[in-house]
């Protein structure tokens, strides 16, 4: 049996290359993201390890017990962690934000790796951080930095540069004295930083007299928890201590965390790859095994029995998925390494190493590509087990009769419709969406609607050929109709990649829609002003600075942080009710003048909570501060949040360094220009505060979707490239099937140009038809996701027909480029050959 | 052995000089056509006959532009095939040439009509009004050019692979074994519109056979053995295309 399955793989050999190829490349996608996700972790672990293999254990506050913005140690308490029994040493350290800045007064980093500051710890068993010997020395003074060999190489800075800082103060500028490394690494993960004397760095953090952590060192022969238990009885109720280990975890796990998501991110379009391979397999064993009736036929004939035949069939396909698979694995190395590169390339750096290669990525990935291909074998092996035995005797063999139209239309629009109802429940469920119910959902309606597929077949295809002029389109026509169900399959594996591809052109046009809208519509400023740093918001310091200017009529400000109500946290934004209204339209049913102590709710929040005005509510501020405010009004407007307090109830209970916007309003008479001059001088001391008018932030967030879209159309476009190669695979083995008929056209006077020019049009009759339904599909689903989205903040759906015909278009050249080898084929076909009778 | 004597007439549709055609190389080498001279007169119908083997049909593929010669040349017309590349051999053969194989004539997934139409289409052509159901009518063909060839009879069939033969007005028609699928009275219908045709609409037609019965039907029987013209008959029956054959088979 094997031996017959070797030798059926074998007379297919370009066939079943192209179809393991389908698999090789999916399960590379889902063996490449556990690679890497197992890499960051093996390689921050063993640096973390290293780095902090010194420290027994650490002090620091507790912020579950620590009032807002008042999560730091008292410096006196390093006398009294010194004196406690074990300790052998201590050191106290303090952290922050510290942003350099480069020689043209542009912020360096900052866009995702935070901008660490921090107090140079000269103690090397307690320090993280070192300085080689030809990297210059510590900072042992004020005015004198460390910084990172990172940064100092990416802005070509040496020992004795002088460079210019920004800590929340304002911006200092510094000597470098030494290049620090973090381990054996250059950086920490792409984070920029900059170490400073404690005493200034304390200074610069605005954390004079106070520590943001204490490192300890036990005696020879302390157990660290013992010394942990020690310490714990000198610590007031705003400070933890923890053990070194538990220390690294957490911080390990930080880092992991944020490079981890895009293992998951990966993993999930690994997923979309083999959903996709499984069509262009499914469709290969389908037509091969058509090709080879009587063959099948023969073998039951001679005595195999039905399910023998089937056996057969799956045996192909064990031994195919099994090749496939294990080439897919090794594949899956290379692919980890070139994401390692590409994260590398922009600046996220991962540290130095091999790559780590779990025995659970290699079960993992051969199981599902070996699951996924006899799974999708299934179906065409047990068809060859209906073959009877007498069609090894006739000529044509016998045709399996096709499933009835009626039949095939309930299935179809039953799994469409679960597909539908699955994914709008997924989407809609209370608290967000579940990821695994809309996959579920969209799974199955794409198998619903490649169920479909077929009926539309015949129709689409007598009206994609119209244009097709003579008879090589009259041919390409009859081809593609001849087997509806094959063209359909051939078709749904592309309108998979096409779906999810417009799908995502729809989704951005959405948001950048609603962001124009809400810009537009609700932001009255003629500039705004935003951090360029993710870790770290505008400075109040800043604000104060801006509202000086004469230039400006108002100046306003927006903190965004949280708060909870019945233990749910909730965003919830602070705003000055005096000036607000101003600037951005929020949509208030009171006047904001009256906000006072008070909540303004939502309004569609308000009613799904059961509120309503006038209500008292308890809401919980970080640092175990209650409060009973009364509900005095609603808005409209939920871009920031859906609760909105006064800036002053804000600054006091969450915090007054959480400002996220702030909004200018010019003076009566004063140009755009003048205004933002007026700003840049206001801020020449905030390189990290970035100064927009209304069209600079359409922009920029135009900018930040369009990044997005582009990366996710390059992850899907893998999926592109499989169900091209299943295009190329049906087509050549249809070519195959049609040899006679080839050798006959050929014969009687079509010229090998002719003969290309009719392939290639059947290729894009497959390939417009897969693009249409799968825009069609695609439209259908970012219509329901974007008006499901409705409630947070995305208001418009917008259709961006242009991209979508460029993705039509796209489809098309791809699928021309898909029949050049077939075509070729084809054409060289030996006339005599084929026409030649037995 | 006896070679034909060249024929001196000045309309010859096709003709040969010297062809060779060998098949494997050293041990298993076969001579296919072996130094074959040969011309087919316009307006005649000549049958080619010979035992299983004897190069019969890779005459007709030499002859009709679908292989190559390893020696010699053929002619169609004026024009000497072995200079021709595929593009300008395909035009020929669309032009000038007809055919109907032994089976799969046709296109399944075209209508009679259109498989009848097939190589005007291919050229671009309009047919002939005229001309197209001259022929339909011919091979009584009316009732059928709607449907598809799954929907006729093996017959009906190869009628219509005659009508395509000759509805694009070719120089020479080539016919392998056209009637060897088909049973005794679609085989003389069919054998009776080629005499037809080649008397009434003077069209010239080369046939591969190896019924004696069929070749009656051809102006001319040419016999082949081991690649090799051995002998030529003119206005043949049955009966002395039988004796003929026995005398060369023994
Ligand atoms: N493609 C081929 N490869 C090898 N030998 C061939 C090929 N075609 C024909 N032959 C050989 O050439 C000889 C003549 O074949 P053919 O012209 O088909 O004879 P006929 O049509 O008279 O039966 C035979 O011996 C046959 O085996
Ligand atoms: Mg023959």
């Amino acid at each position: 049996m094997i031996r017959t399955a070797i030798k059926g793989l074998a007379a297919n050999r370009v066939r079943m290359t192209l179809t393991g190829l389908s698999i090789v490349l999916g399960v590379a996608f889902v063996s490449g993201s556990f690679v890497f996700t197992d890499t960051i972790n093996a390689r921050f672990e063993s640096l973390f390890t290293d780095v902090y293999a010194g420290v027994d254990a650490t002090v620091r506050p507790d912020e579950a017990t620590s009032a807002p913005g008042e999560a730091y140690l008292n410096a006196n308490l390093l006398t009294e962690v010194r004196q406690v029994e074990g300790v052998e040493v201590a050191v106290g350290s303090v952290g922050g934000f510290a942003q350099m800045i480069d020689s043209k007064g542009k912020p360096i980093g900052g866009q995702g790796p935070p901008t660490l500051g921090f107090s140079w710890v000269d103690e090397p068993a307690l320090n993280s951080f070192t300085i080689s010997e030809d990297n210059g020395r510590a900072p042992t003074a004020a005015g004198e930095v460390a910084i990172d060999v990172a940064t100092a190489e990416s802005q070509d800075l040496a020992v004795g540069d002088e460079i210019d800082i920004q800590t929340i103060g304002g911006i200092d500028t510094f000597i470098i004295v030494g290049l620090a490394s973090f381990g054996s690494e250059d950086n920490l993960a792409g984070a920029t930083l900059s170490a400073f004397v404690l005493e200034q760095a304390q200074v610069l953090f605005d954390l004079e007299g106070k520590l943001s952590a204490i490192d300890v060192l036990a005696v020879d022969g302390v157990e660290t928890d013992a010394l942990v238990a020690e310490i714990s009885t000198v610590l007031p109720g705003t400070a933890e201590v923890v053990t070194g280990e538990q220390q690294t975890q957490e911080q390990l796990d930080q880092v992991t965390e944020g490079l981890g998501f895009l293992g998951t991110a990966l993993l999930a379009f690994a997923g979309i790859a083999v959903f996709v391979g499984a069509f262009v397999i499914q469709n290969t064993f389908r037509i091969t095994v058509a090709q080879r009736v009587r063959e099948l036929a023969l073998l039951r004939a001679i005595g195999a029995t039905g399910s023998q035949v089937t056996v057969l069939v799956l045996i192909e396909a064990a031994i195919l998925a099994v090749v496939a698979s294990a080439v897919g694995v090794l594949a899956g190395i290379g692919v980890a390494e070139l994401i390692k590169m590409a994260m590398n390339a922009a600046g996220l750096g991962i540290p130095d190493g091999p790559l780590t290669i779990e025995a659970r990525t290699i079960i993992v990935s051969m199981a599902v590509g070996i699951s996924v291909t006899l799974f999708a074998a299934l179906l065409p092996a047990r068809r060859a087990s209906s073959i009877p035995p007498v069609a090894a005797m006739s000529a044509t063999g016998a045709r399996t009769t096709p499933k009835s139209l009626r039949t095939r239309a309930i299935v179809g629009s039953t799994l469409t419709a679960a597909g539908t109802v699955a994914m709008t429940f997924g989407l809609l469920l209370e608290n967000g969406a579940s990821l695994p119910l809309v996959a579920a959902g969209a799974v199955g309606l794409f198998m619903g609607m490649s169920t479909l597929a077929p009926l539309a077949a015949g129709p689409v295809a007598r009206l994609l050929s119209a244009p097709m002029r003579g008879i090589t389109g009259k041919l390409a026509k009859e081809n593609t109709i001849r087997q509806p169900r094959r063209t359909a399959s051939t078709a749904s594996a592309l309108m998979i990649g096409v779906a999810l591809v417009a799908f995502t052109s729809i989704f951005a046009a959405s948001i950048k829609a609603s962001v124009t809208d809400t810009l537009e519509g609700s932001f009255p400023a003629d500039l705004a002003f935003a951090s360029t740093n993710f870790s770290v918001g505008v400075s109040p310091v800043a604000v104060e600075e801006l509202a000086a200017q004469e230039e400006f009529s108002v100046v306003s400000a927006v903190s965004a942080g949280s708060f909870e109500i019945e233990d749910v946290e909730l965003k919830v934004v602070g705003v000055d009710p005096s000036t607000v209204s101003r600037v951005y339209d929020l949509g208030p049913s009171i006047e904001l003048s009256e906000l006072g102590d008070d909540l303004l709710v939502q309004e569609d929040v308000l009613v799904s909570n059961g509120w309503s005005i006038g209500d008292m509510i308890t809401v919980d501020y970080p640092g175990s501060v209650s409060d009973s405010v009364e509900i005095v009004g609603t808005f409209t407007d939920a871009t920031f949040a859906n609760y909105v307090i006064a800036e002053e109830v804000f600054f006091e209970n969450i915090g007054d360094d959480q400002i996220v916007i702030a909004f200018a309003r010019l003076d009566e008479g004063v140009t755009l220009e003048d205004g933002r001059a007026a700003a840049d001088a206001a801020l020449s001391e905030f390189a990290n505060v970035d100064v927009n008018t209304k069209s600079d932030q359409i922009a920029q967030a135009e900018a930040q979707v369009d990044q997005l879209v582009a990366l996710f159309t390059g992850l899907l476009s893998l999926a592109l490239v499989i169900a091209l190669l299943g295009i190329a695979n049906t087509l050549a083995l249809s070519i195959v099937e049609r040899t006679r008929e080839i050798g006959l056209l050929r014969a009687v006077g079509m010229t090998r140009h002719q003969v290309r020019q009719m392939v290639r049009w059947e290729a894009l009759i497959i390939a417009v038809f897969g693009a249409l339904l799968g825009i069609l599909i695609g439209s259908a689903i970012g219509f329901g996701v974007v008006t499901s989205l409705a409630d947070d903040g995305l208001g418009s759906f917008a259709l961006p027909a242009g991209q979508l015909v460029i993705w039509l278009v796209v489809a098309a050249v791809a699928g021309l480029i898909a029949s050049l080898g077939p075509a070729r084929k084809a054409a060289r076909l030996d006339v005599l050959k084929a026409i030649s009778y037995e | 052995m006896t070679l034909a004597p060249e024929r001196v007439r000045v309309e010859v549709a096709a003709r040969m000089k010297g062809g060779v055609k060998v098949y494997g190389s050293g041990g298993t080498e076969v001579r296919a056509l072996d130094g074959v001279d040969i011309g087919f007169e316009q307006g005649h119908f000549t049958a080619i006959m010979g035992p299983s083997g004897s190069g019969k049909s890779t005459l007709l593929h030499t002859l009709a532009g679908l292989d190559s010669l390893d020696g010699g040349s053929v002619y169609i017309g004026d024009v000497e095939l072995g200079s021709l590349n595929d593009r300008k051999l395909t035009m020929l053969r669309r032009e000038r040439l007809g055919f109907i194989f032994q089976a799969f004539n046709l296109i399944p997934t075209l209508s009679a009509e259109e498989n009848i139409t097939l190589p005007l289409s291919i050229a671009g052509v309009k047919p002939d009004a005229e001309w197209f159901g001259t022929v339909v009518d011919m091979l009584a063909l009316e009732d059928r050019l709607h449907h598809r060839p799954t929907e006729l009879s093996g017959g009906e069939q190869q009628r219509v692979a005659a009508a395509r033969a000759l509805v694009s007005r070719p120089e020479i028609i080539f016919a392998d074994e056209p009637s060897g699928n088909l049973d005794s009275k679609s085989g003389t219908e069919l054998l009776e519109f080629m005499r037809t045709a080649v008397r009434e609409l003077g069209q010239t037609i080369v046939m591969v056979t190896h019924d004696p019965l069929a070749a009656s039907y051809a102006d001319r029987v040419v016999f082949l053995a081991d690649g090799k013209v051995v002998d030529q008959m003119d206005d043949p029956t049955p009966a002395s295309v039988i004796d003929r054959t026995k005398i060369l088979g023994g």
